[in-house]
């Protein structure tokens, strides 16, 4: 039996200069662009240019340095930023990670997993509470990568996780490869989190690829997620569970931030997404009201 | 408070190499210095040294590499664009 991804599925990749040519000469086969809201985009060039991308394809604005679950109030003028943004350009959506990335006036340089206690739960959900008020919309919210198991946490990640999904009323943008990377390096079962996920809240999803790194002599390995790599086979795995045990439409998302190939090869990444989501939503069982996992 | 004073630590231990070696080499001491309350002070000790070294060469490595990549028409790092970086920063 031939399998198909639900129409309203939606495929698209992350907006990079790099692969502009790509996308445009491929907007047929792309039902969405990702683009990155950094503080770049101040430049009226880059501006325009996503305001005139946002013209021929849905397009989403995905934060990196709001640091929304950082135990401090976010900064009112990257807020009132990124809110020009979203106001000039006009995504149908923008997303964040559930991470901060600055403390004590030291900037991290990329996404850093809080300690995950209820403190830190209450402290995001401030942040994307106010967040949504200045900028005008609820943000989708990730979850992140990490190397270092947040120090001095008391909750796993799924229930910290899910307890700001809960607090905020926020939807889930789900990063399949920071799963999978996280499942590795910290020794937990990706589909058991997949389970105590509210996975009902998820609109989009991120798939991606990263490298092993050895951990000195020990023979221990972590799994860097550098989105510089082919999405794993296990992130096609996952992406098949996440599409079999939900019902709304899904977006998915490859994301790629060098070493970049031929774009056919993203786009064949892409087609293996459709399969996948395919594979997944193919596993349901029919019901007398619908479809059930 | 006290949740902003241990990812002020965590991020000094991120970025400062010099913060991170002293804080291997004591770390009880490095962190109650550091105005930790005595549970995170415990917590802390009990850190993962090769995650925290690897995480914090890949934070350097992204610090670095946002620099090599920033966009051309991104002011030059002279007197005039942090004069006008500052002001941008008061708008």
């Amino acid at each position: 039996m031939a399998v198909e991804a639900d129409s309203r599925d939606r495929f698209g990749i992350g907006y990079r200069p790099e692969l502009l040519a790509g996308i445009l000469a491929n907007l047929d086969r792309l039902d969405i662009v990702e683009a990155v809201a950094d503080d770049f985009l101040d430049h009226g060039m880059h501006l325009r240019a996503l305001r005139t991308l946002a013209g021929q394809v849905p397009l989403t604005l995905h934060g990196v340095s709001l640091g929304l679950a950082g135990a401090c109030p976010v900064e009112a003028k990257r807020l009132e930023a990124f809110a020009r943004w979203v106001d000039f350009v006009r995504p149908e959506s923008w997303t964040e990670h559930l991470a901060f990335v600055r403390a004590g006036g030291i900037e991290i340089g990329h996404l850093a997993a809080p300690p995950r206690r209820p403190a830190t739960v209450e402290s995001a959900a401030r942040n994307v509470a106010r967040a949504a008020r200045v900028i005008g919309a609820m943000p989708c919210l990730e979850n992140v990568a990490t190397l270092i198991d947040p120090p001095c946490s008391t909750m796993s990640e799924t229930q910290w996780v899910g307890d700001v999904l809960r607090a905020t009323g926020a939807p889930l943008l789900l990063d399949l490869h920071n799963l999978h990377a996280n499942a590795h390096n910290f020794a937990f079962d990706a589909r058991t989190y997949l389970e105590s996920l509210p996975l009902h809240t998820a609109r989009y999803v991120h798939i991606a690829g990263g490298r092993r790194v050895s951990l000195g002599n020990t023979g221990r390995v972590r799994i860097i997620d550098d989105h510089l790599h082919e999405a794993p086979a296990a992130v096609f795995e996952l992406l098949a569970v996440v599409a079999e045990r939900t019902s709304q439409s899904l977006t998915v998302i490859l994301e790629r931030d060098g070493k970049y190939p031929d774009f056919r090869v993203l786009l064949d990444e892409l087609d293996r997404a459709r399969t996948a989501v395919a594979v997944g939503r193919g596993r349901r069982v029919p019901t007398s009201r619908g479809v059930a996992a | 408070m006290s949740d902003a004073k241990l990812e002020a630590v965590l991020a000094r231990l991120y970025t400062d190499a010099a913060f991170r070696e002293a804080f291997l080499a004591h770390p009880a001491d490095t962190a109650r210095a550091a105005g930790l309350q005595a549970r995170d002070v415990d917590e802390l000790a009990r850190i993962d040294r090769e995650g925290l070294e690897l995480a914090a060469r890949s934070y350097a490595h992204k610090r670095s590499s946002k620099t090599r990549t920033a966009p051309a028409t991104a002011l030059p790092s002279s007197a005039f664009g942090r004069w006008w970086a500052a002001l941008r920063g008061l708008w």
